[in-house]
């Protein structure tokens, strides 16, 4: 009985003392860090902010890994090793002669991540995949998928995305990370903040004054920001954006989501090098419950953004248009020869 | 050797009487509000003089599209130009008519790019600064364009830019700002004034008023002017309540311009 009573305490004991530390865990600090002030006395966000290192976590989670939100010890080490293999590969000055080589640049034109635990970008829900579409969503991607059937896919720049078009990415697909130009950047002031993306060279200008969003006939691909502090945590809603257009996903791509969209996301730095963010996705025109991003951005001070002239060194796209026009012509010629 | 040498001199002795110049104008008693101790330059500003149709005085004309009517006339401006003139060097003079006389297919401002420094400022559009202890931020609604201003150690172009590389100090009330790294490609005006990437342009911005701020731009480039020379407007602010930075993204309206010529055409 005594025993039995001790073994009673004893797991009591233990069993407090987990819980804190359980529910610690996942609430997120650990130890509480206080992150410094700007002189005006916000928490202090500003700096360079690569989503470099997450580059490599897959946006929704690989069926394998079920619910699980970690790697295990050994899927973890496969990717460290992937890993040791592909910086292997970018060290190489030539393409190997039995490699098949594509048009893509060379390996080490690519940046890399740094192998992470996280099993997805998408933390919820649990199986980290984007929710189901709505019906009136799988309506707008029938009629979609059925207008393409009667278009080439070069007929004109319209039927490219608007990330090849240098106009925009929308803002979760100017943070999830891409194989280069990954830059994040933050500038305060006292009742702003701003974030810089460096490829297409946009900036979200927040105001933290507590005024009304734009009127809603004002639509932009960036959304209209309003920001708040929540204790040292920057919680920003963004709504306004033109629907119909940008997905959620690298680049912007993806089902594009309606002007219903609204982001709420949550900034918090962690430790000294550390930003956590997290943006929660509601658009119940779109997606059957509201979904969530989250990653753990790291402080590079000596990141340069450099300027991205995205549209003025559009090559691509007039080579693209021009080259499907010049392959018909060939075609018609050629078919013209054959019918005679 | 010595030409090298004597331009150095020139060149140094041009920028002392620059830099000295703006002393003899700083008298102007407006005292700033402060962020962080300096003077606060932070807000919506737009330009309302003319300069971006023409940096010198110009009439009335009529626009490229007689359907436009008056909507698509060209207003009259007077030049901010000290001593309101270019001072091209001979070829360059030649270029700039060429320019103007096929400015509506040639101005970089038709395919929305960039549009460089000084001219993003003086654009019909607001731009926003926003500053904080250690950096400034300016944003531009026309195309997005943007450009940190550092603050710290002088930083030397990595590369040319539309926006150029700039580096920025306080001279009491004026943020003095180096510009060096400009590309050439954007023009100075929708007249074909231009620059090229040799260009080096020293900004001046010293608030005046609580809604009025002097911009100062002096433009150096030995391979296009015979001398530097400088331009000055007046900035004001936008005072609208809740006004805000919005997006004009202008690539969408360039598209056909850029890329119609190869787009599939109806059979």
């Amino acid at each position: 009985m005594m025993k039995c009573w001790r073994v009673h305490l004893c797991m009591a004991v233990i069993i407090a003392a987990l819980v804190p530390a359980v529910m610690l865990a996942q609430q997120a600090p650990v130890k509480s860090y206080t992150p410094p002030k700007t002189p005006w006395g916000d928490p202090d966000l500003q700096g360079m902010w690569p989503s470099t290192d997450m580059l490599g976590v897959p946006l929704q989670r690989p069926d394998n890994l079920g619910e699980r939100a970690f790697l295990t010890d050994e899927e973890y080490a496969q990717r460290e090793a992937q890993a040791q293999r592909t910086a292997a590969a970018d060290r190489e000055d030539f393409v190997k002669p039995d490699a098949k080589a594509g048009i893509n640049p060379p390996s080490h034109w690519a940046e890399r991540g740094r192998p992470q635990r996280q099993a997805s970008l998408i933390v919820d829900p649990p199986n980290g995949k984007m929710p189901p579409l709505t019906a009136e969503a799988q309506r707008r991607e029938e009629a979609r998928a059925a207008a393409s059937k009667t278009r080439g896919p070069h007929d004109s720049w319209e039927d490219h995305p608007f990330y090849d078009r240098c106009i925009s990415r929308g803002i979760l697909g100017s943070i999830i990370p891409h194989i280069y130009n990954n830059g994040v950047q933050i500038i305060q002031q006292p009742g702003y903040v701003a974030v810089r993306y460096e490829m297409i060279h946009e900036t979200r200008i927040i105001p933290l004054d507590g005024r009304p969003h734009a009127g809603s006939s004002i639509r932009s691909y960036m959304g209209d920001a309003r920001g708040h502090w929540e204790g040292n945590t920057l919680v920003v809603e963004t709504t306004n954006f033109l629907g119909d257009r940008n997905g959620i996903g690298v680049n912007g791509v993806g089902t594009p989501y309606s002007a219903s969209l609204r982001v709420i996301e949550r900034l918090t730095r962690m430790d000294s090098t550390t930003l956590n963010y997290e943006a929660t996705i509601d658009d119940p025109k779109t997606w059957t419950r509201p979904w969530k991003i989250f990653m753990p951005l790291k402080s590079d001070p000596d990141y340069q953004l450099l300027e991205y002239a995205c549209h003025e060194g559009n090559y691509a796209l007039a080579d693209i248009l021009s080259g499907a026009r010049a392959a018909e012509k060939a075609d018609e010629e050629a078919a013209k020869k054959q019918s005679k | 050797m010595w030409i090298t040498v004597s331009l150095r001199i020139l060149t140094f002795v041009c920028s002392l009487v620059i830099g000295v110049m703006p002393l003899f104008s700083q008298a102007r008693g407006y005292r700033a509000p402060r962020i962080d101790g300096k003077p606060d330059l932070s807000g919506i500003w737009q330009a309302l003089a003319t300069a971006n149709w023409d940096l010198e005085d110009h009439s009335a004309q009529a626009g490229p599209f007689f359907q436009l009517g008056a909507v698509g006339a060209i207003p009259p401006g007077q030049g901010v130009v000290e001593g309101n003139e270019i001072p091209y060097q001979p070829w360059a003079g030649e270029k700039k008519q060429k320019n103007m006389e096929n400015r509506w297919k040639l101005d970089p401002e038709l395919k929305c790019y960039m549009p460089g420094v000084p001219r993003a400022t003086y654009m019909p559009f607001p731009f926003q600064i926003i500053q904080s202890q250690r950096d400034i931020l300016m944003v531009y609604e026309f195309a997005s364009a943007n450009r940190v201003i550092n603050l710290g150690k002088p930083q030397e172009a990595s590369t040319d830019t539309w926006m150029g590389t700039s580096n920025g100090h306080w001279e009491g009330e004026t943020l003095v700002i180096d510009v060096t790294g400009l590309n050439g490609l954007a023009w100075l005006d929708r007249a074909g004034n231009f620059m090229s990437d040799a260009a080096h342009v020293v900004e001046r911005f010293t608030r005046v008023s609580p809604d009025r701020m002097l911009y100062e731009a002096t433009i150096e480039d030995p391979k296009v002017f015979t001398r530097p020379w400088k331009i000055s407007l007046p900035l004001y602010r936008r005072t609208e309540k809740n006004v805000q930075l919005l997006d004009f993204k202008c690539v969408e309206f360039s598209e056909e311009l850029i890329y119609g010529e190869f787009k599939k055409q109806p059979k």
